[in-house]
């Protein structure tokens, strides 16, 4: 089967390099997924915080037009799109009355509906456990790593139906499966502070600072994330953290994707690392050796 | 329709439900900034204070995280409650307490409808500069261009889709009041 792929507007902006980094683990693993031809951005919380049809109608034009083209599951890497989506489907469900006027505002029929899922959703299923531990070719035993989950990716469950809300396991036991060692740390399914970033950046400051706290506490070297959102806030911020309360964490927050990639041998310009402004390439040189000295 | 049975009507909430434990107000990451904490929001909206929570900052720094939501043992969802007092709000014309709150979301749609998808330097450009601290982040938005992580915003072509979804939505509840 072939997915369907939405990346979002993140992807196409500050998150290149998750972009580029999933599609080309997925490509190394013979997951086929092609780009919607057409996509318009999933409202996030703007579109439903202006009018209830708008925040509904934005995300299911999106779903009308996978199915238009004929995709029976869209893979959405940002967790806030996926968790729009699927809460668009799910009000839907709960409320039928809804149907026809979002119906009647998108002008396509919303029959059939695409599962959405996260790319940690169709990696981590049990039949790609002998397929990743046989894909990878760099050893990265020595990276102590945590896995950052954020609000969506299985929240809340009700509605997302994957992976388990307070406790979630799938990105560590990816990681496992790859050979790094991925500790178990209070911070899982703590709040970034989203689009606080843009709006009070003192609260993101302050939320990211209780992650990157947690993260020391626990050993990490690495904090490993799946949300272009959790990625922003704690890169772009890491730097002014540090300055307000005075300490150094240098601790480089990774995509997944690119850890992954990594340990099954996806080139450096496949994977995007120099993108960050905490650069992990000093620190992943210490375990594998893999950007010359 | 009281103010109750609207926020009913639009969350899909019922609001008796609620038994005060106040999980949600623990489990709130913007619980501190708030000027009402979540259970009190949901008390509230019980009580048809409708001044109190449409003027409140609360409803404003909910993000939308889903932690009360899933932790609720009364399966109430307040998110969904603060997200319905949000609309309620701009629908009846009140200003947000937090001004940065209104100018980012009304920012946001308008990025939309020219582009269709959210080109974020010309969103954070133009959120900074209504807001009035247009330089704040410009260190950070330099070493995001180094990097290039800054791209150039897509053609407005691409935004006549959402236009005219945008334009239906419009007219739909235009038609309904």
């Amino acid at each position: 089967m072939k997915y369907g792929y939405y990346p979002g507007c993140s992807l196409k902006g500050i998150s290149v390099e998750y972009d580029l980094s999933i599609r080309n683990l997925f490509q190394r693993l013979g997951v086929e997924m092609e780009e919607l031809p057409e996509w318009i951005c999933c409202g996030t919380l703007a579109a439903p915080s202006t009018s209830r049809l708008l925040g509904l109608a934005t995300p299911l034009w999106n779903m009308a037009q996978a199915v238009r083209a004929g995709y029976e599951q869209v893979i959405s890497p940002c967790s806030a799109c996926l968790y729009h989506f699927k809460a668009a489907q799910h009000k839907l469900h709960v409320e039928p009355d809804l149907h026809p006027e979002v119906e009647a505002v998108i002008g396509l029929p919303l029959n059939g509906r695409p599962k959405v899922v996260h790319p940690l959703e169709v990696l981590s299923a049990t039949e790609f456990e002998a397929v990743i531990r046989r894909s990878v070719v760099q050893d990265l035993s020595g990276l102590k790593a945590v896995c950052y989950y954020g609000c969506h990716i299985s929240r809340p469950a009700r509605v997302m139906q994957f992976d388990d809300a307070e406790n979630p396991q799938s990105m560590d036991r990816l990681l496992r499966w790859a050979g790094i060692q991925a500790l178990d740390w209070s911070g899982k399914v703590d709040c970034c502070g989203a689009n606080f970033s843009l709006i009070k950046p003192a609260v993101v400051i302050d939320l990211g600072r209780r992650i990157f706290e947690a993260a020391k506490a626990a050993g990490a070297e690495a904090i490993v994330v799946a949300c272009p959102m959790c990625h922003a806030n704690l890169d772009t911020r890491e730097q002014e953290i540090e300055a307000k309360f005075n300490t150094h964490y240098g601790m480089p927050v990774l995509y997944f994707s690119q850890v992954l990639g990594l340990a099954m041998g996806v080139p450096e310009s496949g994977l995007g690392f120099r993108k960050h402004l905490v650069d992990p390439r000093p620190m992943l040189n210490t375990k594998c050796r893999c950007f010359g000295s | 329709m009281s103010f109750t049975q609207e926020v009913e009507a639009l969350s899909g909430q019922r609001v008796n439900l609620c038994f005060q434990c106040s999980k949600c107000s623990s489990s709130c990451p913007m619980a501190d900034w708030m000027d009402l904490k979540p259970a009190q929001v949901v008390h509230n909206i019980r009580l048809g204070r409708e001044q109190v929570v449409l003027n409140s900052a609360a409803i404003w720094y909910c993000v939308g995280c889903e932690t009360c939501t899933e932790r609720c043992p009364q399966g109430v969802e307040p998110a969904a409650l603060m997200n319905a007092a949000r609309v309620l709000a701009v629908r009846k014309g009140i200003q947000p307490r937090i001004p940065e709150v209104a100018i980012y979301y009304r920012g946001f749609v308008d990025n939309m409808r020219l582009f269709g998808r959210i080109h974020d330097v010309s969103l954070v450009a133009i959120t900074r500069l209504l807001a009035g601290h247009l330089f704040d982040d410009l260190p950070l938005a330099l070493q995001l261009l180094k990097r290039g992580r800054l791209g150039a915003p897509p053609l407005p072509t691409e935004g006549t889709s959402f236009r005219r979804l945008y334009g239906h939505v419009q007219q739909r509840e235009k038609a309904l009041r």
